[in-house]
Order: structure tokens, then C-alpha cells, then sequence
């Protein structure tokens, strides 16, 4: 068999030693051995100079605090450079035995130490303030953005890698910034204060000292490349962790009722060992980075030694020149220490901020429309529409269908044929590949997204609720309803009921997983959401399917007079549910089949008539 | 949690010996280089021309010795990377293991959101202050203490420097790390809340666009993020205070040092040397101490993400697990059966326990236990945990069910919404314990039976479709791992899930998406199932599974079961009549209690409820287009 083939060439490191026998036990199935690799595995080393580029970006929207810290990290480097000057007076005075100097030196000091502190803590203040903005910043565009991206974005990468972007990349880059941005000014500012003075001294000398740089910037350009690859690989790895918590804690209930655990566990344990040998192997990298930085350093000093020793055989330079320039060299080469250490630490926001524009660069929703439209008729036309999720597996073939004003339309059919398909094009939720949809004789595309989606009031097949209290989810479209919009509502879709029956009423808050709310109350606390919202057209796909006939019948009738000469869409099994529909069109494939009311398509005797068959089949009896 | 280091201490002790050896070439390396400064090129040894031959020999053991010392510093580096994210990974899997054992209220009360920042962000947070203690401590200890002790062996009046100089470091220390210290429980609290919100958006994005919301949800994300951002700022900022204190106590001690140094020197009792030495000693304790002040930063954002982890790790599951499998149950079975004891169902417990009493307990399990799928609700009641959000007292929702599922009958469970049908089929595998009286199965309290015991007797296919980022085979071998090709095709096929299968992508290899999105409602429903049948388990409990097949399919696939899984006990959830009917018997549940028990036409006599939700359905007009 095909698929059993497949599945040995893609898991043919999880079966292992099964797949040496060609025995029948061979065709073993590993449960849980693989995950579909969702998150776009993108290890290859991006531009890293352009997402620098972009990173450096948000600094600039915070212009005045950059420009600010700057001076007060250049102060407090001037300081810092000053103070030791007063410190080997001091000793001097000491050493000459000029003790009546002193009191004047260390009260200078004092007042250079507790400048340069203040200084100090302004420029920590500023740098906390400052990464905490931009990553702010950064954090809420990324949000902006995932929720502008299309459904199917969403649908096809995992969640939880998503969340890991938002918080612990998001998360890497604010402690980098809040902790080394800093360090990297004043690092740098030293260095260039000390390269400026040791030229002024001996530019051979300095040369020599400079090829440490040289050395470093290769060296570092070298290893970084593969410092943030693991990088990046390790933050993927830590999405791919939280999306295995999210999505087994999301489906607990089936990973404990077939005893999935181990084997949850199992591929939990593979992909976190996995994150520690990738966390290991980075960080050994970057953290090797200081020590052979010193070496350079060292190196170079002796190397400037015995050359400056020559020059000064030679007759060139003084040996107190010399002297100054080994003072210097040693200054020099803390700065180039730090900013080699530093340079791992942006290694990480680098990565942090590829995962992060990686998800800002994919193509948001497609918001073309223009067209206003505060109300409408509810014509719905369906015109030639064809439509694939996947190129090449069409789902709507050539697919016309016209929605009177004011009517009530249900959709049947077997499972897979294309009604909730045709839900999704009409709320652009997908976009069709050819043909047309259009309201009151307008384009879907050309009416304004927001306004498209305001006149459709929606029960999706799968009820999502909030983490809020009953009321806010009631109220979810209309924040500012009145208690009597509420309570109307609630009466229509029996949410009344449940919540009278609950101590908090109203207000108990319903939790994602929470079971003390059964499916069917969802489903009816979904509706009246929809009810609440008052809208032109009324879309239930499967709104009721967990709600018992008779509740729904209650509702049905609040429908009815709620829609009363607006267009309503009905997707539904029972078909006790849909019988009362102005027209019902009858699905396969794909395709419509037949459309007509009860009566015309009963009297048919064709697919309809068949699935009312079976499901009043002997009820007689 | 310090007994998962157990494991990896001998990496940490490793890391703190390279790390001495690496403190101790950095003392060393400034002695070689003033050698050379002063004696090499300085030549203040000898004319005061540079000693080209001394700078060399010097040079060259410096950068041996330096080299040496990069070396012990990537050693430790290493060591201490090796023993932290060893640590931190152990704790990680210890953690997701025990999330996986939890009790569904417990997760409930936890959160997805945050159960992923305890298993990612703490762990990281943990990891980083192992890391920060087994390299940075040893490093600024003995910065401190070579430092203070030479110190001091220059003259004992420094001592009373040191002395003024760190309580107040201390004090700064510990009044920065109470202020902060509530807050850092706080700050991974917002990361939580943060995380809440994404999770929702994500997974309830139709439903926002539907609504259009975006506007309002990205001013919830806003407030989240404020939030978060807020805390972590009042943390930085207080922590920006603990350095420019330190560095003004021990600059302010350094000149204290020079005024005290100046005053001894000119008394005469010290050289002007030592006071420069003394300076660079400082210097190196102030070092020390900036360092110190960092670990302590760590230390306290490590503290409170540990104890967040430690809450999950010490989270005891709620439903215990028995002690009770098949292989125990045989052998007490077989024993009490050559005993010649096993009585009539209903009152053998009540004899055998009465009757010996010394090991009643087990006997009176073992005496009925029959593997065939019956399935007893005594007197039972149950009222869902009271959770931390709804404090409120607890509603309850079954009130002294007794109901007897037969081996291999097929039951429909039929009710209102919210009357407990599935709150009553979650008591059997003990998703829930009830909270009065008992459930057995197979004659045995579920709660004496081991939960893996229980758990693999029972095929439960829940009414959230729950499909898994993976391929549809894998999906459906869930059901049994280590299921066979034919037998896969099978329950696919029973469930009538083998001809869309066939028809996607890939077939059975076709990845479905996180949440089963790429799949129509219907098609999730008959994955699930065939996930069920493939576990080919004694009790099959569908909770209104097939709600969104058509009639059709819904009718094949029952005809299927009966065909292919005789043997099986089904529990059958449905809101349709023309589903339950189907079965053998009908259980009426309403409001909390069973109403009635009976076929459809006993029902029909009996049940004012069962005849009412029969009417609801009823074709709309009298006309006989069906029979006609």
C-alpha cells in the first residue's frame, strides 16, 4: 500500500529496527513518533545586515532616547577616564610626599565617583526605559500583524511557535537590548577615544595594535555565522516546545483517554533534548568568544612590546612613548573584550528578530475593498465560483447559487462536499480563485473588508469562546450593549437559562478547556453572541449540532422573528432543523446538486429525498 | 528540584575548578606583563634600553599562560553549560511529564498559557541562574576573598575600610532584592497573561475577524503588554539603583583607602607602593561585587520562576491512581473462583466482604471481575471542582444516577442540553471522580483500577474533535500504536473515513493542520472515530460524535460497527432520534437524573421527555411524502 510505504520513508529513523523485517508486525505504526514540521524551519542564515537594519529601526523611532543616552553613556565614560588620572595623582602626592595636595585630589574624586554614578544610574534608567519601548513596540506590531494575517496562515503554522515568537524571541531581544546597549556605546566610545589618543602617539604602533581588530572582525564574522544559525535553531526548537505543550494541553482529554502520555513524552523529551544539545553547542560558541579575544589581545601586546622595543633600539620612539602606549594598548583591549562578548549576546536578539520578521514579512490579509456599506438587501450572488485550498484539489466546482433578499437558504449535503467552503468565500476568510461573489450586485473584493464582516453575523462550526465572563462573550461585538440587548439576546439563544442556573450568573467566567460549561451551552452562548449582534445576514454553520432538538426548535423561532426580511444561511445535518428553509440546496462534491423547498425536493425523490429517508426511516412504526 | 542535579554536579564542580584555574592565570597574566613593561622594555633592571631577548622569552611564556587560561575559561564555560541545561532540560521533561499525568482541573487551573511559560521561559530563567552561580560566584568569591585577604596581609587598618564598605554594599543588595523580589512572581504572572491572549487570538481567529475585533483585541494584547512591559520596567529600574550604589560605597572606600594609606605612609609604617597596590586590590574587590550584584539579579528572577516550576512539579494528580490491572485482577479472579465464591453480581460484593473480613477489600473486586464491558452507575452524584476563577458554590450536575450498561449492548444516551450526558460519560474513564457513589466497569470501581488499566478498556471519542499536527494514519494509530496496515484500513474504513481519505493530498499521509482546521467538521468527527475502533477496547463511548455526519453516512457507519466491532460495549451520545433509536436501549437523561431506560417504543409509552424530544423532530408536514 502506498501510504505505508510513504510513511516508512518519512519515518524511518522513529520505527528504527522495524523496518530491517518485512514481517507483517513491520507495518507497525508509530503513534506520535513524528510532527508535521510546521514554523517554517528556516536555518540558513538570513541578511544579517538587513535585519540589523530593521532592528536599528525602532531605535530610530525612539530618536530623542538614543540621542539622550548617548550623551550620558559619553559622560560617563569621560568619568571614568578622568577618574583614574585623579586616582595616580593621589598616589603621586603620596609617593612625593606631598600630602597637602591631597585632601584637594580626593575631594575631586569624590565628586568624579558620585557624578559618574548618577551618570551611571541615569544611563541604566534610560537603557531599561528605552529596550522596554522597542520591545513594546516590537511586540505589538508582531500581534497587529498576526491578526491581519489570513486564516490560512494561521491554519497551516503552529500556534504554539507563534506564541514562542511573540514572547520568549520578543523576550531574548529586550534583555539583550536593556543589557548590552549600553555597554556597546561606551565600549565603543572607549575604543575610539583610545585609538584616537594611541595615533597621536605612534601611528606604526598603532597599526599594530589595530590588527587585533582586524583579527577579531574576521574572526567573529566567521563564527557568527554559525553562532546565530544555532541560534535561530535553538528559538525554533524552543517553539516547536511550546507548540507540543499547547497542543497536547489543548487535547488532553484524548491524550489521557489513550493513554498517550508516555509517548507525548516521549516526543517532548526528543525535541528538548534536542534544544539542550543545540543551547549547549551556542552557547560554547559565543561564550569561547572572550577568551580568544584575550588571546588576541595578549598577543598583540607582546607583538607591540618587542616591536616598540626595537623602535626604541632603533632610535625611533622613546621609551616613554612606549611606556604610554602599553598603558593604552591594556585600556584598548577591555573595550574589544566586551564588544566580543556582547557580540553572542546580539547574536541571539538577531535571531529573535529573523523569527520575528519573518512573520511580519508574510503576506497579511488581503483588504483591497473599498466600497462602504453600512446595510444591505442580503442578495448573495455565487457566480461560476471555483475554489481550491490546496492548487490542483478543487473543492468548488463552478459553483452558482442566488440568495433572495430576505430569504432563509440551507445548505445540506455529505460531509467534505463544500458547504463550509462556501462560508469561508462569503466571509473572505479565503479568497476565490476565479468566478465572482457579490452582495447587492457588489463585488465581496471591492466591499470594505470591515464592512463586509459587520453586515454577517456568524456561528462557526467550532465554537470559540473567551476567556471572559459569559456577559463579555455575549457582548464580544458589541461592547457597549445595554443589559436589556444582553438579556433579549439571552432569552432567544436559552442562554438565560444556563445562566440562571449558574451562582455568578452572568458573570461566571468561562475558561478555554473549562467543563463546567457543557458543549451544547457553548454552542448557545455562540448564538446569542450572534443574536446580539444584530446582523444583516445570518450565518449558522452547525450552530446547533450539540443542542438537543427541542432547545433548538425554541431557537429557531427566535431566529425567525429576530431575521424577520433579512437573509439568513443555514448549514445543518438534521434535517428537522432546515425543513422550514425558503430554499434548500442540496450539496456534493462541490457542486449543487438539486435546490428547491422541502415539498419540491421531497416530491423529486432525488438526493434529498433519500438522506429524509434515513433519517425518518420507520419512525412510524 | 536540586535532586535533578544529582546528576550533573560533577559538571559544576568541574566548571568551578576551571574556573580557579582561569582566576588564577588572570592574576598571574598582569604580573608577566608588568615584567615586561618594567624589566623588558622599561629596563629599569639594567640601563634602561629595552631587553629585546627578555621581552621575547616573557612574551612568549605570557602567551602560553594566557592561552592556557582561554582554555580553562572555555572548559568551564562549557562545564557549567553542560551541567546547566542539562539541569534545565531535566527539570523541562520532569515538568511536561508530570503536566501529562495532571488531572483535567488541574490544567484547567493552571492554564495553557501558562503552563507553556513554566515549561519554556521559567526553565529558561532557572537555567541561566545555575549558570550565573556555578561560573559567576566562584569567579567574584574569589575575586572578594584573594582580594580582602591580601588586602588586609598589607595592613590591618584597611580592615576597618572593608568593614564600613560592605554592609553597606549588603544592605544595598538586600533592600534592591526585597523590593524586587515580589515582583519577578509578578513579571512571569504577565508573561502568562500575555501568552493567554495570543493563544486565544490564534486559535479564535475566524471568530475574531468574523466580528471584526481586531481593533479590540489588539487593545487587550495593548493592555497585556503594557502590563507586562510596566512590571519589567519597575524591575530594571530598581535594579539600575543596586550598581551606581555599589560603585559609589567602594569608589568612596578607595579614597578612603588613599586618605588612610597617605596618613600611614606619612607616619612612616607603609611604602607608597603598597597604598598602589592596595588601590588595584580594591578595584579587584569592587569587581567582585558588580558581579556579585548581577548574580543576585539572576538569582531573584531564577528564584521565583523555580517556584513557579516547582508548583507544577509538586501538583499531586487529583484522581489517584488504583493499584488494580489485568494481570492482578486474573489472578484474583481465578483464585476466588477455585474458592468456589463467585455469587450472583448484584450482592456479591456485600457477602464477600461481610464474609472475610481480613482481606475483603480486594476479594470482593476480584469475586465479580468479568472482562466483557459492563459498565454500573451507583447512586452516583457529581458536582465539578469549584475552580480558583468561579469560586461560587458548585452546582451540581448528576444527582443519584443508577444506570447498567450491559456487555456489548449498544445504549443511546439522549437529554437536553446541559442535562449531563457527557458529564455522566466522563466519570468512566475517570476524566472526573464522581463525587458520591460508584462507577464499575467490568464489575470493578474504576477507581480501583490502575488509570492506564481503566484507560485502555475505554475508546472515548470526544465531542471537540481533538486531531494533532501530524498525518492522518498517525491520527488514527493513536488509537493503538503498533496497529497493522489492515487493521488501520479497517477502522478507517468502519468509520467511514476512507474515501475522503483517499481523496486528499497524500491519502492516509496527508498532514493535517494544528486543531484539525484543514478538515471539514465531519471528516474530524470520522477520524476520531476510526482513532476509537482501532483501539478495538471492550467500552466505545461516542459523546454526540457523529453530529456532523450526514444521515447517511451516520447510518453506514453504524451498520458498519455492528458488522466489524460486535463484541463492544457503545455508549452513544446523540441528539437525534433516528441516531439512538438504532440502539439497543435508550437512557433518557434529564436535568442531573436518569428519567427512563427503554427501547423507543417503550420510551414512547413511558417518557413524557423522550416523546417530546420525538415530537421536535417529527417531519414538519403530515403529508406521507416518505412513505408515498
Amino acid at each position: 500500500m502506498s501510504f505505508v510505504k510513504k510513511r516508512f520513508a518519512a519515518s524511518g529513523n522513529a520505527s528504527g529496527g522495524a523496518s530491517g523485517s518485512a514481517s507483517a508486525s513491520s507495518t507497525a505504526v508509530q503513534g506520535f513518533g513524528r510532527r508535521r514540521n510546521m514554523g517554517a524551519p528556516t536555518e540558513k542564515p538570513k541578511d544579517g545586515g538587513k535585519t540589523l537594519r530593521r532592528l536599528l529601526a525602532y531605535f530610530a523611532s525612539h530618536r530623542a532616547a538614543v540621542i539622550l543616552l548617548f550623551f550620558v553613556v559619553t559622560a560617563t565614560v569621560l568619568l571614568r577616564i578622568a577618574a583614574p588620572a585623579y586616582l595616580s595623582r593621589a598616589i603621586d602626592a603620596i609617593t612625593m610626599r606631598t600630602f597637602d595636595k591631597l585632601p584637594q585630589i580626593l575631594l575631586i574624586m569624590i565628586v568624579l565617583y558620585v557624578t559618574s554614578s548618577a551618570c551611571n544610574l541615569l544611563e541604566e534608567y534610560l537603557g531599561a526605559k528605552l529596550s522596554q519601548k522597542i520591545v513594546k513596540g516590537m511586540r505589538a506590531d508582531l500581534f497587529r500583524k498576526t491578526i491581519d494575517l489570513p486564516v490560512d496562515y494561521l491554519d497551516t503554522h503552529s500556534h504554539g511557535d507563534l506564541i514562542s515568537r511573540m514572547t520568549n524571541d520578543a523576550e531574548n531581544i529586550s534583555n539583550v537590548v536593556s543589557s548590552s546597549l549600553t555597554s556597546l556605546f561606551s565600549g565603543l566610545l572607549t575604543l575610539v577615544g583610545t585609538v584616537a589618543i594611541m595615533l597621536s602617539y605612534s601611528w606604526q604602533l598603532t597599526l599594530l595594535s589595530c590588527s587585533v581588530i582586524i583579527f577579531s572582525v574576521l574572526f567573529t564574522r566567521f563564527l557568527s555565522r554559525y553562532i546565530r544559525k544555532l541560534y535561530v535553531k535553538r528559538q525554533r526548537l524552543l517553539g516547536a516546545l511550546n507548540g507540543i505543550v499547547n497542543e497536547k494541553v489543548t487535547n488532553y482529554k484524548t491524550v489521557t483517554a489513550y493513554n498517550q502520555q508516555d509517548s507525548v513524552v516521549d516526543d517532548f523529551n526528543g525535541t528538548s533534548n534536542e534544544l539542550t544539545r543545540t543551547g549547549i553547542l551556542s552557547e560554547i560558541l559565543s561564550s569561547s568568544m572572550g577568551p580568544v579575544m584575550n588571546m588576541l589581545n595578549n598577543v598583540s601586546f607582546v607583538v607591540v612590546a618587542v616591536f616598540g622595543g626595537w623602535q626604541v633600539i632603533q632610535g625611533n620612539i622613546t621609551v616613554g612613548v612606549i611606556s604610554a602606549f602599553v598603558i593604552y594598548s591594556k585600556q584598548f583591549s577591555r573595550p574589544v573584550n566586551e564588544l566580543a562578548q556582547l557580540y553572542g549576546q546580539i547574536q541571539t536578539a538577531m535571531a529573535g528578530a529573523e523569527r520575528i520578521f519573518e512573520i511580519m514579512d508574510a503576506p497579511a490579509e488581503n483588504k483591497s475593498g473599498e466600497v462602504h456599506m453600512d446595510s444591505t438587501k442580503g442578495v448573495i450572488e455565487f457566480e461560476h465560483v471555483n475554489f481550491s485550498y490546496v492548487p490542483g484539489k478543487q473543492i468548488i466546482h463552478d459553483f452558482n447559487l442566488k440568495v433572495e433578499a430576505g430569504k432563509k437558504i440551507a445548505l445540506v449535503g455529505s460531509t467534505g462536499s463544500g458547504k463550509t467552503t462556501i462560508i469561508n468565500l462569503l466571509m473572505r476568510f479565503y479568497d476565490i480563485d476565479s468566478g465572482r461573489i457579490t452582495l447587492d450586485g457588489v463585488d465581496i473584493r471591492d466591499i470594505a473588508l470591515s464592512d463586509l464582516r459587520d453586515l454577517v453575523g456568524i456561528v462557526l462550526q467550532d465554537t470559540v469562546l473567551f476567556t471572559d465572563t459569559i456577559r463579555g462573550n455575549m457582548c464580544y461585538a458589541k461592547p457597549d450593549a445595554t443589559q436589556e440587548d444582553l438579556e433579549r439576546a439571552a432569552a432567544f439563544s436559552n442562554v438565560d437559562q444556563i445562566a440562571a442556573a449558574l451562582p455568578e450568573g452572568y458573570e461566571t467566567l468561562l475558561t478555554d478547556a473549562g467543563d463546567n460549561i457543557s458543549q451544547g451551552q457553548r454552542q448557545l452562548i455562540a448564538i446569542g453572541r450572534a443574536f446580539l449582534s444584530h446582523p444583516y445576514i445570518l450565518i449558522l454553520d452547525e450552530a446547533t449540532s450539540n443542542i438537543d432538538t427541542r432547545t433548538e426548535k425554541h431557537i429557531q423561532e427566535a431566529m425567525y422573528r429576530l431575521m424577520e426580511g433579512r437573509t439568513s444561511l443555514i448549514i445543518a445535518h438534521r434535517l428537522s432543523t432546515i425543513q422550514d428553509a425558503d430554499t434548500i440546496v442540496v450539496m456534493d462534491q462541490g457542486h449543487i446538486v438539486e435546490s428547491g423547498t422541502h415539498e419540491e425536493l421531497l416530491a423529486k425523490k432525488g438526493t434529498y429525498f433519500d438522506l429524509y429517508q434515513t433519517q425518518f426511516a420507520g419512525q412510524e412504526t | 528540584m536540586l535532586k535533578y542535579m544529582r546528576k550533573y554536579w560533577i559538571f559544576a564542580v568541574l566548571a568551578a575548578a576551571f574556573m580557579i584555574a582561569e582566576v588564577t592565570v588572570d592574576m598571574i597574566q598582569p604580573r608577566l606583563m608588568a615584567d615586561i613593561v618594567d624589566n623588558g622594555i622599561l629596563g629599569l633592571n639594567g640601563d634602561g634600553t629595552p631587553d629585546l631577548a627578555l621581552i621575547r622569552s616573557v612574551g612568549i611564556k605570557m602567551i602560553l599562560i594566557v592561552l592556557a587560561g582561554g582554555l580553562f575559561g572555555m572548559l568551564s564555560g562549557t562545564m557549567a553549560n553542560l551541567c546547566s541545561q542539562n539541569f534545565g532540560n531535566t527539570i523541562r521533561k520532569k515538568c511536561f511529564d508530570r503536566i501529562m499525568h495532571l488531572s483535567f482541573e488541574q490544567t484547567d487551573a493552571f492554564t495553557t498559557g501558562s503552563l507553556i511559560t513554566r515549561v519554556t521561559n521559567d526553565v529558561s530563567q532557572v537555567e541561566r541562574l545555575v549558570q550565573q552561580l556555578v561560573r559567576g560566584f566562584i569567579r567574584c568569591l574569589m575575586f572578594m576573598v584573594v582580594g580582602t585577604i591580601t588586602l588586609m596581609s598589607l595592613n590591618v587598618h584597611f580592615l576597618v575600610i572593608i568593614a564600613c564598605a560592605f554592609p553597606l554594599v549588603l544592605l544595598d543588595i538586600g533592600f534592591i532584592l526585597w523590593k524586587t523580589n515580589p515582583l519577578f512572581t509578578l513579571l512571569q504572572g504577565r508573561i502568562d497573561g500575555l501568552n493567554s491572549v495570543i493563544q486565544e487570538n490564534i486559535n479564535g481567529t475566524r471568530v475574531v475577524k468574523a466580528f471584526i475585533q481586531e481593533d479590540r483585541e489588539a487593545a487587550r494584547f495593548d493592555t497585556a503588554n503594557t502590563s507586562l512591559v510596566d512590571t519589567q520596567l519597575r524591575v530594571l529600574i530598581l535594579m539600575s539603583f543596586l550598581r551606581p550604589i555599589m560603585n559609589i560605597v567602594l569608589n568612596l572606600a578607595t579614597v578612603a583607602l588613599i586618605w588612610v594609606g597617605a596618613i600611614q605612609v606619612q607616619a612612616g609604617g607603609m611604602q607608597p607602593g603598597e597604598v598602589m597596590a592596595a588601590v588595584t586590590y580594591i578595584s579587584q574587590i569592587l569587581n567582585g561585587m558588580m558581579m556579585l550584584a548581577m548574580i543576585f539579579q539572576t538569582l531573584a528572577r531564577g528564584r521565583a520562576s523555580a517556584k513557579r516550576i516547582r508548583q507544577v512539579l509538586d501538583a499531586d494528580p487529583v484522581i489517584k491512581d488504583g493499584t488494580l490491572d489485568e494481570e492482578s485482577l486474573r489472578a484474583l479472579y481465578a483464585d476466588s473462583e477455585s474458592d468456589g465464591t463467585a455469587d450472583s453480581e448484584s450482592d456479591g460484593a456485600a457477602d464477600s466482604a461481610a464474609g472475610k473480613p481480613a482481606d475483603s477489600a480486594v476479594t470482593s473486586v476480584a469475586a465479580s471481575y468479568q472482562p466483557n464491558g459492563s459498565v454500573v452507575f451507583k447512586n452516583v452524584s457529581f458536582t465539578y471542582p469549584a475552580s480558583g476563577a468561579n469560586p461560587g458554590a458548585p452546582i451540581e450536575v448528576l444527582s443519584g444516577v443508577d444506570l447498567e450498561v450491559r456487555p456489548g449492548e449498544t445504549l443511546a444516551v439522549i437529554g437536553p442540553t446541559g442535562c449531563g450526558k457527557t458529564s455522566l460519560v466522563n466519570l468512566i474513564p475517570r476524566f472526573y471522580d464522581a463525587t458520591e457513589g460508584t462507577v464499575e466497569v467490568d464489575g470493578v470501581d474504576v477507581r480501583d483500577f490502575k488509570l492506564q488499566t481503566l484507560r485502555s478498556k475505554v475508546a472515548f471519542v470526544t465531542q471537540k474533535n481533538e486531531l494533532f499536527s501530524t498525518t492522518i494514519v498517525d491520527n488514527i494509530a493513536i488509537g493503538r500504536p503498533g496497529a497493522t496496515e489492515d487493521e488501520i484500513r479497517k477502522a478507517a474504513q468502519t468509520a467511514q473515513a476512507e474515501d475522503f481519505i483517499l481523496q486528499q493530498p497524500d491519502g492516509y499521509d496527508t498532514a493535517v493542520a494544528e486543531g484539525g482546521m484543514s478538515l471539514s467538521g465531519g471528516q474530524r468527527q470520522r477520524i476520531s472515530i476510526a482513532r476509537a475502533l482501532l483501539k478495538n477496547a471492550e467500552i466505545l463511548i461516542f459523546d454526540d460524535s457523529t453530529s456532523a455526519l450526514d444521515l447517511k453516512t451516520e447510518a453506514a457507519l453504524y451498520q458498519a460497527l455492528k458488522k466489524n466491532y460486535p463484541g463492544m460495549t457503545k455508549i452513544v451520545i446523540a441528539q437525534r432520534i433516528a441516531t439512538a433509536r438504532k440502539a439497543d436501549r435508550i437512557a433518557v437523561v434529564d436535568s442531573g437524573h436518569i428519567d427512563a431506560v427503554g427501547t423507543h417504543q417503550e420510551l414512547m409509552e413511558t417518557s413524557a421527555v423522550y416523546r417530546d424530544i420525538c415530537a421536535s423532530q417529527e417531519r414538519k408536514s403530515p403529508q406521507k411524502g416518505g412513505a408515498a
